[in-house]
């Protein structure tokens, strides 16, 4: 099988984001955000005109457990690159692993997702945060 | 090399070639636009590339956008699958006798409104693109672009040996129909049952993928696969009508699809294309396996 050698093809670092890259969201009444305390995380307030703007992550245990199953469904090494920034289509998935995946976190998060929601997964973090949304709306 | 699963039309004619896979236009060999009752199925084995310099000359095909896409694939297997279905898709449109303007680095390409590529061509005062159309699928070991002549067209090739990781008929029960639920459920022996399962999901997502709609414009659960009876006087006893019916209206068959199911390589391959309603004769179905 044909090796793709570093002096061949030109590799393009790519700026990576920490593991606890911090997911602005607008909030109009502060209401209590959950912090995770897994790593110190930075509770950044930055009023823009009159709103507020709290930056929170969606909660690592969500994304951990999303990237759990991405490893299994794609049969990926335990140690394998997988993060909230990980593109399923970078990963390996096809439609097929996809809708898999989808089916798992239905079944561990307890939620439905509907096929325009599916659609617009392409990211473990896209995942956490469709979860969570849907979490928090079965809670409601 | 290849066995007729199943067909819509008895008389679809198969042609199977082997070709070189050539970088640069002036060494494709120029193949005359499909006629309308043609498909064409071209297809490549990545474990059968194994130059890397040669790899490199593919990837030197690619837009720069796609050079991006395929650096940010995990893994070497990943970067030379994702260049090899690129250098697939340009190389087979070039080869086409489109006019002289085109070649493998030329083409420009774009997605529908629902995130279907296509092509963009380059358009001149007293030129009008040919209503060429194409599909790409692929799985690690087999990458496969279908093309047609003023049809849709949509293609799905899965691994016979792949293993579905949740538990078959919960998935059928959540994304397939009603019908096709029973039908699985019908199975007995689980491999067979397994094989079934991955038939019906290629033929389905070749569908999908033909309407050019995204997975949500026609979800899976509102449009049922059925295998209709066996075409009498057909030689072939394993040939039958593959259908596609919409589960609001079981009246209606959606007749102007047409379905095609190939074994090619130890892979199950899907292909739907639009029917050509004054071809009663059926269609001729043109295979390429591009080697080196």
């Amino acid at each position: 099988m044909a090796a793709i050698t570093g002096a061949s093809i030109s590799m393009q670092p790519r700026p990576r984001l920490s593991r606890q890259s911090l997911k602005t969201t607008r909030i109009s009444g502060l209401k209590s955000v959950s912090v995770s305390n897994k790593k110190s995380l930075s509770l950044r307030l930055q009023p823009l005109q009159s709103r507020f703007r709290v930056s929170c992550a969606a909660k690592s245990e969500t994304v951990e457990k999303v990237c759990t199953i991405v490893r299994k469904q794609l049969a990926l090494p335990e140690d394998s690159a997988v993060t909230g920034e990980s593109k399923f289509v970078a990963l390996g998935a096809d439609s097929l692993d996809t809708v898999e995946i989808v089916m798992a976190l239905e079944e561990e998060f307890g939620i439905s997702v509907e096929e325009e929601s599916a659609q617009s997964i392409t990211t473990v973090q896209d995942a956490a945060d469709l979860i969570e949304k849907l979490v928090e709306k079965n809670g409601a | 090399m290849f066995s007729f699963l199943r067909q819509s039309t008895f008389t679809m004619k198969v042609h199977c070639f082997e070709r070189k896979f050539c970088v640069s236009s002036s060494s494709l060999v120029p193949l005359p636009l499909p006629s309308r009752m043609e498909t064409h199925f071209w297809y490549i084995l990545p474990d059968e590339v194994k130059s890397s310099s040669l790899l490199n000359q593919y990837l030197d095909l690619l837009s720069p956008c796609e050079k991006e896409n395929v650096f940010r694939m995990h893994g070497d297997r990943l970067k030379k699958r994702a260049i090899l279905a690129r250098a697939l898709v340009r190389t087979t449109i070039a080869r086409y006798q489109i006019n002289s303007e085109v070649s493998p680095r030329s083409l420009k390409f774009r997605k529908n409104i629902h995130g279907k590529p296509e092509v963009e061509w380059q358009l001149d005062d007293d030129w009008r693109p040919p209503p060429l159309h194409f599909n790409i699928s692929h799985t690690s070991s087999l990458i496969a672009c279908g093309v047609t002549m003023d049809s849709l067209i949509g293609i799905d090739v899965e691994e016979k040996q792949r293993t579905i990781k949740n538990n078959i008929l919960s998935f059928a029960q959540r994304y397939f129909s009603h019908h096709e639920v029973e039908l699985l459920t019908s199975i007995s022996d689980t491999e067979v049952q397994r094989q079934e399962f991955l038939k019906l999901w290629t033929l389905k997502e070749a569908y999908v993928k033909a309407l050019g709609r995204g997975f949500s414009g026609a979800p899976f659960k509102t449009f049922t696969i059925r295998y209709g009876g066996a075409i009498s006087g057909n030689v072939n006893s394993e040939a039958s009508q593959i259908v596609v019916e919409s589960c609001d209206d079981s009246t209606s068959h959606t007749s102007n699809w047409e379905f095609t199911l190939l074994e090619l390589s130890s892979h199950y391959a899907a292909i739907c294309t639009e029917k050509d309603n004054n071809a009663f004769e059926g269609g001729t179905l043109f295979l390429w396996n591009k080697i080196i």
